[in-house]
């Protein structure tokens, strides 16, 4: 029976997700048996949300505290530190003469011809910045010793500040560590309350900016992310909950939380990262290789690659305050960070996003968004703007009563007013086509989204399938596949809720990786052996301090190539160490992953870059995409009527069954609308859909006349 | 509804017009990215010298990528030349190449590459990417000596020619190119790069017409220049009519301090402006003389800065810019005339009609700015070998002061959108130690917005020797301030600045040796507005950033202190009228 639940047998595993409005949870017990849950966040402090959603969950599912074996959670406290500029006091440390590296950046601006353009405030101001005698050069020798007095009298200074966390980036450090180790053994014995954050801990990489920023930016948020995390653990502790808690990093693993508070710059991103993992797991559930991941909520549209069942990630990014433009080669105007992460490109296309016309007749939707307050003019919450979800009401895609299962209740009449007199008045056109045009235009910035994933690298998005989840994801999914000729889509159950469900199937992961900076020969590469049997060792060593089982540890190899005087790599994976023995080998297979993603061949001298380990750690336990039973309110019900749907402007309104989700079964003509507590499926004519045991749906677009 | 409509075209649709203008900025976006990932010199790879776009088949600029705006305006004349050469000698697979400056180029380190775009056998359009190359040969390293006197002596000069024939590269021009340049894989490693990434805007452009049909893109491609043109004129249309003028200097050519007037008129007419350069300096014997073509793509530049920012980047707005600049003067030159140094020329327009265009519209220029990026030429050999190295490092720069907030300091110049190379990355490949760089404390022009600081950058020398050219500007004629705002203080370049302290020109070619030391202070930027009118919080702000000094904020800005950088009111209110009288007379005529 929905809503009741059975007996707990065994443990019970939950996961919690913040977002801006709701926080989700979701917990999965042994039996397989599923349970989710939204409450309202809490942003003055965050965690209260995940206690409470924790407590009422585990009531509705019939267990208690003691039952948990583990608390999966993603967090936006990093992003929001970030974006709120409300982190620790902060100072860096750093080499006589660059004291301005941090401030100065890599000095593009993010846009041509915009003169009214500012920099963002550095994180560390310029009297927080100080300056220290020392110097190692371009190979690791010293030039000049680190002068010990002056460490300790700058860090004097900055506390007589009121600074309590410094990062410390001296240049040519990622050569030689010891005077960044040296100066952390002075600040740490001396001055004990401070946190000390050194850039050769965070990322030992080339480039003084880049590890300056990085440095920066775990010193900002270090503070805040050790308190969160600590208040987070008691809270549960105080609901009986005393079990491990594990985070998401920004490259979407798992890690324990004793490392999330010392290097929190790993997980700024742990929210959207958790969906893209989730998606993997599904994938692999549904023998789907190739995924485009679509996530569209209320502000922000975010997407990302995973192919040959592999995630696409990045080990650099930026953030900004609003939203990141998706031309990714632009360095500018925000706190970049040197942090593996998954590659994520976010539009600010949302349901939630403004729709306007400009003087020359273009219409523009977003970046400004309506949010959940005041919310677009159809929620009558004092939100008068045309947004997306006002133009999917008045084009019948949404419920014209009422929205989240008929919880959320809606005025059609206030979202037709509002594209009347925003868009169809400017464009002189009807209300249906203004509707038409905002749709096709959110829908163009999201298939932006999906095309910096996708064909920017050299990937045609019509050999993969489109996830779609979030809010609005299967609103708009059809309508987005349908421009990048993408013919499958693959919307899950939970779509709501499902980077908390995620979460719940993900694995742990520790990556580690050494500097090689040598040309390709096999002498080299069997010095590279060494190394590997290090980052191995450390791997291994890492997983089961984290108290995990030897056997439920794997470990992955790979190493970053590139021609000579490049600087981008390219990671080429090897089927365990030593392997493939000859450097001959190893650069013909160098070469065929240059030409795939390049489409051409060169015959420079090609350069070991980098060694990488990624050892993963196997939960017992965690939530199979195969076999769970999700236990919701919508179970049993059937159909719930018709209405008239404008798909395409040449189409006109066609009427269009109203179902609820489990009553999809086996193929299904489009069009078709299918009504849940946590999304909206739009299914158009010219498409067919089915569901799966578990509740996924899959939707083939017909081919494209 | 303002969009011209063409009575053929009824099927015109708004909608279709927006993905497709989305497209196009999406495909120059990925041909950047891919250029950045596949180059192999500092100054492509790091410093980002290069820029992508597609243009029409006329040539006609249909989109740019946020790449160096500079070279913006120059592609069109440079495709013109390729179509005087080759007609309609096009193939699938083709792609030219050129750099001559007589002959649609700019200076010869740019190259320019073109790949024709053919779409059901017809000529579509071209895939166009322009690159700095770190050598094109000639007499001194890097190519870009500012004291060369004819073009023969700046290297290899490349008219429009074939390298790759129906996709065969033409194995005698790449072998030219390995006996012609100092560093031939940095090179042709580059060529390779903007070859890949030609071919990837074509393969994208080619989707696109297959997506919507040639004639449907080509409709909204021409809808799209037209739009932009109708915009743009919308906007000259508000600006108040008349001719408005202005005179800005380059310190000297590398042989004499004489200074270089750059001076503009600019004629606002009913909805479109005539930029005359007459009165401008005739050509110099150094190599600052600048092409016709990069002097429209300067002036172009100019005025686009002041438009909205949702115009699109596109020839549409060159329709509504009439350029003017004699023959035989720096913005004309004549055959063989040297050119390398001419992005310094380029500044110095676009500094010039920055001044003349806040007579026009006064709150959306900014006061001068550094100037221009600083080249620092380093080549050699590394200790202990017969390798070649050369380094080309810039540096950027400062933005002034502007209506409503302060300049920018460790910017680029807003003509160019390029990088910087990060410190540990030039010592790990170059025989030179980077000892400090930073901000030059006091050196922006004070006002109600003050310009941002200079930067300083020191180098030594860790090889035996090396050939350092330099090219700097700004040494005697400091960026302007605007409205009552101060001048910045100007580039000083200093040898060996801890020992035997040696003032160099702003422009020098000389042998340096181990162990020496050039430190090179450039310029601010100049101030917006009196400086007495600056609000005393932000004096203070700033001397507590030890951006400018106690001294500096009560001589400038009239703004006394306490030591814990608090405000002295009283103190600061009775200065202020004190000096008032004199200090807030605003120059008359120019501000420089």
């Amino acid at each position: 029976m929905p809503g009741e639940a059975d007996k707990v047998t065994n443990g019970v595993r939950v996961s919690a997700d913040i977002g801006g409005t709701f926080t989700d949870i979701v917990l999965a017990r042994d039996d397989g048996g599923v349970f989710s849950l939204k409450v309202s966040s809490t942003p003055d402090a965050p965690e209260q949300a995940v206690i409470k959603g924790v407590v009422s969950i585990l009531e509705l599912a019939g267990a208690r505290g003691e039952d948990v074996r583990e608390v999966l959670h993603g967090t936006t406290i990093g992003s929001n530190t970030l974006l709120e500029k409300s982190g620790a006091p902060t100072g860096l440390i750093t080499t006589r003469g660059f004291r301005d590296v941090l401030e100065i950046g890599r000095v593009r601006t993010p846009d041509l011809f915009d003169l009214t353009w500012s920099k963002p405030e550095p994180l560390i101001e310029r009297w927080a910045r100080l300056e220290v005698r020392e110097r190692m050069a371009a190979d690791g020798s010293v030039v000049e010793p680190l002068d010990e007095d002056e460490v300790l009298e700058t860090a004097r200074r900055l506390k007589d500040q009121g600074i309590t966390s410094v990062a410390v980036c001296f240049i040519n450090a990622y050569r030689n560590r010891a005077h960044e180790q040296r100066t952390a053994e002075i600040l740490r014995s001396q001055f004990p309350d401070l946190a000390v954050t050194l850039s050769t801990d965070i990322q030992p990489e080339e480039k003084e900016y880049e590890r300056t920023s990085t440095a920066a930016v775990n010193a900002y948020v270090l503070p805040v992310m050790r308190k969160y995390f600590a208040r987070l653990a008691e809270g549960l502790r105080a609901a009986d909950v005393s079990s491990p808690i594990y985070v998401i990093n920004s490259s979407g693993g798992l890690s324990t939380v004793d490392l999330a508070a010392e290097k929190p710059v790993y997980f700024i991103s742990s929210g959207p990262a958790a969906g893209v993992t989730g998606a993997a797991r599904l994938g692999a559930s549904i023998d789907a290789e190739n995924l485009i991941v679509f996530d569209m909520g209320g502000t922000t549209a975010k997407a990302a690659l995973i192919e040959g069942g592999r995630i696409s990630r990045a080990n650099e990014y930026e953030f900004r305050a609003g939203i990141s433009t998706p031309s990714r080669f632009i360095k500018a105007g925000g706190y970049l960070m040197r942090a593996p992460n998954i590659d994520i490109a976010e539009v600010g296309a949302g349901a939630g996003s403004i729709a306007s016309v400009d003087p020359g007749g273009l219409i523009h939707v977003g970046p400004r968004s309506a949010g959940a307050v005041p919310g677009p003019a159809c929620y009558g919450l004092g939100g008068i703007n045309a947004t997306v979800t006002d133009a999917n009401l008045v084009l019948g895609m949404l419920n014209p009563v009422a929205l989240a299962g008929g919880t959320l209740a809606v005025d059609i009449e206030r979202a037709r007013a509002a594209l009347e007199r925003d868009l169809a008045k400017p464009l002189d056109t009807s209300l249906e086509d203004a509707a038409v045009g905002v749709r096709a235009v959110v829908n163009a910035g999201m298939a932006r989204a999906i095309r910096a994933v996708t064909i920017e690298r050299g990937v045609d998005p019509r050999d993969f399938s489109l996830v779609a989840f979030g809010g609005s994801g299967p609103v708009h999914a059809c309508d987005v596949a349908h421009l990048l000729g993408i013919r499958r889509i693959v919307l899950p159950n939970m779509a709501g809720v499902f980077t908390a469900a995620g979460m719940l199937a993900g694995d742990v992961e520790r990556e580690f990786i050494e500097p090689l900076s040598t040309l390709l020969e096999d002498d080299a590469l069997q010095a590279a052996v060494k190394r590997f049997e290090e980052l191995e060792q450390s791997a291994r060593s890492a997983l089961l301090a984290d108290g995990f089982r030897l056997e439920s540890i794997a470990l992955e190899q790979s190493v970053d190539l590139r021609f000579e005087n490049q600087d981008t790599t390219l990671s080429v994976p090897l089927n365990g160490i030593g392997e493939p023995g000859s450097a001959e080998v190893l650069r013909e297979r160098f070469l065929q992953e240059y030409e795939r993603v390049y489409e051409y061949r060169a015959d420079d001298a090609v350069e070991l870059v980098a060694a990488r380990v990624v050892g993963t750690a196997y939960r017992a336990g965690k939530l199979d995409f195969r076999s769970y039973r999700l236990t919701d309110a919508d179970s049993g019900k059937a159909a719930k009527g018709e209405r008239e749907v404008m798909f395409a402007r040449e189409a006109g309104w066609t009427p269009t069954p109203v179902v609820n989700r489990h009553a999809i079964g086996k193929s299904q003509r489009g069009p078709l609308i299918v009504e849940s507590s946590d999304t909206t499926v739009v299914v158009p004519p010219d498409a067919s859909v089915f569901a799966d045991e578990v509740g996924n749906l899959f939707v083939e677009m017909e081919a494209q006349g | 509804m303002t969009l011209a409509h063409d009575p053929e075209f009824d099927s015109y649709d708004p909608i279709t017009f927006a993905v497709i203008k989305s497209a196009l900025d999406t495909i120059v976006d990925e041909m950047a990215y891919n250029v950045m990932r596949t180059a192999r010199s500092h100054i492509v790879r790091d410093v980002l010298d290069y820029s992508t776009t597609l243009c029409d088949r006329y040539g006609n600029i249909v989109t740019q990528a946020r790449t160096v705006a500079l070279h913006l305006g120059a592609v069109p004349d440079a495709i013109a030349a390729v179509l005087a050469r080759y007609g309609d000698d096009f193939a699938p697979g083709d792609v030219v190449i050129m750099n001559d400056p007589y002959e649609g180029g700019m200076h010869l380190p740019d190259i320019f590459m073109f790949k024709p775009i053919f779409f059901e056998d017809r000529l579509e359009g071209f895939s166009v990417v322009v690159a700095h190359h770190c050598d094109m040969g000639g007499r001194v390293p890097g190519s870009n000596a500012s004291d060369s006197t004819e073009v023969y002596q700046e290297g290899f000069r490349i008219p429009p020619l074939k390298l790759y024939r129906q996709g065969e590269p033409d194995e005698s021009l790449f072998r030219l190119f390995e006996k012609n340049v100092r560093v031939p894989d940095l090179v042709i490693g580059d060529l390779l790069s903007q070859y890949a990434t030609c071919r990837m805007g074509e393969r994208e452009y080619q989707k696109l017409l297959a997506r919507y049909g040639p004639r449907t893109v080509e409709r909204y491609v021409a809808e799209l220049l037209d739009y932009a043109e109708t915009m743009t004129r919308r906007q000259i249309g508000a600006w108040p009519k008349g001719t408005y003028s202005f005179t800005d200097y380059i310190d000297g050519d590398g042989f004499t301090e004489d200074p270089i007037a750059i001076k503009v008129t600019i004629t606002v007419r009913e909805d479109d402006l005539l930029v005359d350069f007459t009165g401008s300096a005739p050509q110099v014997r150094g190599a600052l003389n600048s092409t016709l073509s990069f002097v429209k793509s300067a002036s172009y530049l100019s005025v686009r800065c002041m438009l909205d920012h949702e115009v699109p980047n596109n020839s549409g707005v060159f329709r509504c810019i009439e350029v003017h600049a004699p023959e035989g003067t720096i913005l004309n030159p004549r055959p063989p005339a040297a050119v390398a140094a001419r992005a310094l020329t380029g500044y110095r327009i676009v500094d010039t009609m920055f001044g003349c265009l806040a007579q026009v519209v006064p709150d959306k220029v900014m006061a001068a700015g550094e100037g221009g990026n600083t080249v620092v030429c380093i080549g050699g050999y590394r200790p202990g070998t017969n390798e070649p190295f050369i380094l080309v490092d810039m540096i950027n720069g400062a933005w002034g002061g502007r209506a409503d907030q302060d300049g920018i300091e460790g910017v680029t110049n807003p003509s160019q959108n390029m990088s910087n190379l990060p410190v540990e990355t030039l010592e790990a490949r170059y025989p030179v130690r980077i000892d400090e760089f930073g901000y030059l404390p006091d050196s922006c022009g004070a006002g109600r917005y003050r310009g941002g600081l200079g930067l300083v950058r020191t180098y030594t020398l860790l090889a035996d020797e090396a050939l350092l050219q330099l090219r700097s500007d700004r040494t005697r004629h400091p960026p302007y301030g605007l409205f009552g705002g101060e001048p910045a203080a100007p580039t000083v370049n200093i040898l060996n600045p801890e020992s035997d302290i040696e003032r160099l020109p702003g422009k020098t070619t000389r042998i340096i040796r181990r162990g020496e030391q050039l430190r090179h202070q450039q310029a601010g930027g100049g101030g917006y507005g009196h400086p007495l009118e600056r609000d005393p919080q932000l004096v203070a702000h700033d001397v507590r950033n030890g951006k400018v000094t106690s001294d500096y904020a009560r001589k400038h800005h009239g703004v006394v202190m306490y030591a814990d950088f608090t405000v002295d009111i009283a103190a600061t209110e009775t200065l202020r009228r004190s000096g008032s009288e004199e200090q807030r007379k605003w120059p008359e005529g120019q501000h420089a």
